[in-house]
């Protein structure tokens, strides 16, 4: 492996690199996402792999394996370069098509293209699909253009320029300054300034400082920095480096969930890469700037995913967060001072290195410049990846990049910022998404989660699965937290179970208080906010399962009933068959019954029925 | 006392009380004594006072938690106006007759001024010596079988003994034996010199550890938010079913365990199931005995 030893060298690498790149040959793009590999992308990569060994001459057509597209609903996906023809839901036997559509340069495989579920219209290039069209991306720019097990494709794309540029065109206090005049803030949820942190760590006293970054995603429901990681490792790394740049570090971090295995894997691939590149190591490029980078894992323990628990967590401590009258950026990791930033904040600083920071802040919003990504799931059309510019309404989010909620259904509500975050509901769908804005609605940024839910969901189960994951994960430190938080859990269990009390609503409304409080860290202070949220917004239900004695959703099961519809039974006895609790009775092509004192509500004969014959009251 | 009462001395006695030793019979003695209107000095030759009995777990012949009784009366005592806590103190000379002693009393030096310090902790965290058992409880040399031994050792020859690479080395030892054994982690408390209590809080910490052996395959079942309310929470029920075991358990022939877990990151495909490293997508109930049977 060469060692790059000067900035002169590593231009040249790059300028060899992009000769051997022909921007015009033919290369198929597979992703290797998580999400795509789950449903079947590694036998796709390979039947690829076997079906382009036997075309002759060799590299007629060129295989990349890249990291998340974003689009996970249509997954496994393949893009065909130079056209950038999209393919979705590609199985094993759609390979040779596809190679022979590529190769011979004809007419791509039509099967396969996506057709827009509304006009019905099929639509052949990435760039014209609805839910890309409308997406602005910069962050997540190269993640399908690059393999993220190869460091050459991320210098052939200007990887590590930005670095470069740091290091010699400018002073650590001149990045500073571009990174607080870019008005960056932290993606990890509560957004702040991230010039100002790195401006403390770097005035700080005391000879060691630390970078590091967290990759603790621990927000149900959001992957966008596991997709990041996976896809384009190098462009964390080396906003890393420019902030140990920044403020004098010698030494990173990067901490990662245990539980993204191909992000870990990737991640350490791509570190030894650089290091074997000499990109990282001792004076880098032939500056007086040394830096390493090491990887902690994550143990599961979403907790840590707060800045001062994490610390303790790399320190081989229980990761308890502690009172934050002094900063991290004063005394961190060890006591020393350290900049902590999510995975997506690290992305961002290379883009405002290279392209400066009057280009960057003319993105967005006034006081929230820039992207975001979002994870856009639950139930809406088009699930996946998407990166729009701040302030974009949360009702082109949901509707005109994610196609709505399916047919049939209405929009009820928008989670967003995880077990921190709150619910909002359909009417403030023109509300634009800025960290200050969701913080009105009662909701936050969050780290980036953007749960759908349409209205089969019931927003006080919605509430009591978010508090039964804060009762599992507060750490136990603080006795307000730990306790409150279980008192509400066995309040809205009582009150799913059909026994609420009329004067519960109060009662969680006082413990909210108490909680916000009360709690030490982010996650205790945050941990009232989806009772609240919901309480704002969709007090109706609430007291409809008080007062009434009615899950308005038909979700919460202690309330609700099965029966058959004799007008729609066939008899067919499909749900007899399935039925795990032989509940249902009845003759072959009779109507069948339903014993409501045997039956689990499993909902299993709901899902057996063909005839709509299964109804829940 | 009675017989020795004739001794007391007709002068007046002074107001005050000795007591020596600051156990729990000391710690009682002295409350008692100051509640009856004494002034007590409380001499402990220990840096705190409470003795063996918060080594304690229960007490007989209540099961009472022995800490629970212990520690109010240990703020009674640091409170109370007229007790005189003297640690680190040795009673070295005592003079006089009952009701008009006198006590000479030695105290080391604390290197602390109480009067000053908040309890913060903060010298705790800089102390360069971290831990000195101050009794040691004699036993058995830990004994591994053969892979656990070569495994610690390998371990501790890549991660060192530092302890920031403890965490490390725990991870690694759950990862390869699926849980922590207590014999492995009575011998890391040994080699990290650390105690043993503070393996089985961080055990207990971090979910990713078990403290019991588990299944050769591991069945995950997102509860995410997406796959939350795209039906998770039936899937566990009908896991649970067909396994005969609740979450966290582990089937007796010792082949699934079964557990949920926060978010695999894979929302677009939910609701999810994971069986060791694969991951099923959009599962519904009925998939269910066919992923168990997959893997048998």
């Amino acid at each position: 492996m060469p060692k790059v030893r000067t900035r002169q060298e590593l231009e040249t690498l790059r300028r060899e690199l992009m000769a051997r790149r022909d921007s015009a040959a033919t290369c198929i793009s597979v992703c290797a996402g998580s999400g795509c590999l789950a449903c079947g992308g590694a036998e796709l990569i390979e039947s690829f792999r076997d079906c382009l060994s036997g075309i002759e001459p060799a590299d007629t057509v060129g295989l990349r394996v890249t990291g998340c597209h974003g689009f996970c609903e249509r997954g496994p996906l393949v893009v065909v370069y130079p056209e950038r023809i999209f393919y979705q839901r590609v199985r094993p036997a759609d390979v040779p098509d596809i190679v022979a559509a590529a190769v011979g340069r004809i007419a791509p495989v039509e099967r396969l293209l996506y057709r827009d579920p509304v006009t019905g219209e099929v639509i052949r290039h990435e760039y014209d699909i609805p839910f890309y069209r409308k997406q602005r991306r910069l962050v997540f720019e190269n993640n399908g253009l690059l393999d993220p097990m190869r460091i050459e494709d991320y210098i052939a794309r200007g990887g590590y320029a930005a670095m470069a540029k740091a290091l010699f065109d400018m002073t650590p206090t001149g990045i500073i300054a571009e990174v607080k005049r870019a008005g960056l803030r932290g993606r990890g949820g509560a957004g702040f300034p991230t010039g100002l942190k790195w401006e403390s760590a770097a005035q700080a006293h005391g000879g060691d400082k630390y970078v590091i970054c967290n990759a603790d995603e621990g927000d149900p429901g959001a992957f966008m920095d596991r997709s990041l990681v996976e896809g384009n490792p190098h462009s964390v790394i080396e906003g890393m480096m420019i902030g140990a740049r920044g403020i004098g570090a010698s030494e990173g971090y990067v901490y990662i969930r245990t539980e993204y295995p191909l992000a870990v894997e990737r991640l350490e691939n791509a570190i030894a890469q650089v290091r074997a590149f000499g990109l990282l190591g001792s004076r880098i490029l032939g500056s007086d700037f040394s830096f390493d980078v090491h990887v902690a894992l994550g143990s599961g323990a979403f907790v840590c995913g707060e800045s001062s628990a994490l610390v303790a967590s790399i320190e081989g401590n229980p990761g308890e967060p502690r009172a934050k009258h002094i900063h991290l950026a004063e005394s961190g990791l060890w006591n020393k001072p350290t900049v902590l930033n999510n995975v997506e904040t690290w992305a961002n600083v290379p883009l405002i290195i290279s392209r400066g920071a009057e280009w960057f802040a003319a993105i967005g919003t006034e006081n929230s410049r820039g992207t975001k990504l979002f994870s856009l799931v639950g139930t809406v059309r088009n699930t996946g990846l998407v990166e729009v510019p701040m302030g974009t309404p949360l009702g082109e989010i949901v509707n005109d990049i994610g196609g709505g909620v399916p047919e049939g259904r209405s929009l009820k509500a928008v989670q967003t910022g995880g077990p921190s975050g709150g619910c909002i509901p359909a009417e403030l769908m023109q509300l634009p998404v800025d960290f200050d804005s969701l913080q009105d609605a009662g909701s936050m940024m969050g780290s980036g989660g953007m749960i759908v839910m349409d209205d089969s969901a019931c927003m006080v189960d919605v509430a009591r699965y978010f508090v039964e994951f804060l009762v599992d994960e507060s750490c136990g430190k603080c006795s307000s937290c730990r306790e409150g938080l279980k008192h509400m859990h066995a309040i809205l269990n009582r009150i799913c179970a059909g026994h609420g009390r009329e004067s519960d609503i109060a009662l969680l409304e006082d413990l909210c208080d108490v909680i916000a409080n009360a709690s030490l860290c982010g996650l205790g202070t945050s941990a009232p906010n989806p009772v609240l949220s919901t309480l704002r917004y969709f007090r109706g239900e609430y007291e409809a399962h008080i007062h009434d004695r009615k899950c308005p959703a038909k979700v919460c099961k202690a309330l609700l009933r099965y029966e058959i519809i004799p007008e729609n039974c066939t008899g067919c006895g499909a749900c007899r068959k399935r039925c795990p609790a032989e509940a249902i009775s009845g003759e072959k092509k009779a109507v069948h019954v339903i014993d409501p004192g045997r039956c689990i509500k499993c909902g299993m004969c709901v899902d057996a029925c063909k005839f709509d014959a299964v109804g829940v009251s | 006392m009675t017989s020795e009462s004739s001794k007391i001395s007709t002068e007046a006695p002074v107001g005050a009380v000795l007591v020596v030793g600051g156990g729990i019979a000391g710690v009682q003695a002295a409350l008692d004594a100051a509640d009856a209107g004494f002034h007590v000095h409380l001499v402990e030759s220990s840096p705190a006072i409470g003795g063996r009995m918060a080594q304690l777990d229960k007490t007989f012949p209540t099961n009472d938690c022995s800490m629970c009784i212990l520690s109010p009366k240990l703020v009674e005592c640091g409170r109370h106006l007229d007790i005189d806590v003297l640690t680190c103190a040795e009673l070295i000379g005592l003079e006089g007759e009952p009701g008009r002693f006198t006590a000479r009393i030695r105290r080391r030096a604390r290197y602390v001024d109480i009067n000053k310090c908040t309890g913060c902790g903060d010298c705790l965290q800089q102390c360069p010596v971290r831990y000195q058992p101050r009794f040691r409880v004699a036993r058995e040399p830990v004994r591994l079988s053969e892979d656990e031994d070569v495994l610690v050792g390998s371990l501790i020859a890549k991660h060192g003994r530092s302890r920031s690479a403890l965490l490390r080395v725990m991870q690694e030892v759950n990862a390869a034996l699926h849980y922590l054994p207590a014999p492995v982690l009575q011998r890391l408390a040994d080699e990290f010199a650390v105690p043993l209590s503070v393996l089985y809080r961080i055990g207990t910490f971090y979910t990713a550890f078990s403290l019991t052996p588990r299944g050769r395959h591991t069945i995950s079942v997102c509860t995410g938010t997406a796959c939350h309310i795209k039906g998770a929470p039936k899937l566990v029920e009908e896991l649970q079913r067909e396994l005969g075991i609740a979450v966290g358990g582990t089937t007796p022939d010792s082949a699934f365990s079964l557990q949920t877990v926060r978010c695999l990151g894979c929302c677009a495909l939910a609701p999810v199931v994971k069986v060791d490293n694969r991951i099923y997508g959009g599962v519904k109930s009925g998939d269910i005995s066919k992923i168990v049977k997959d893997h048998i």
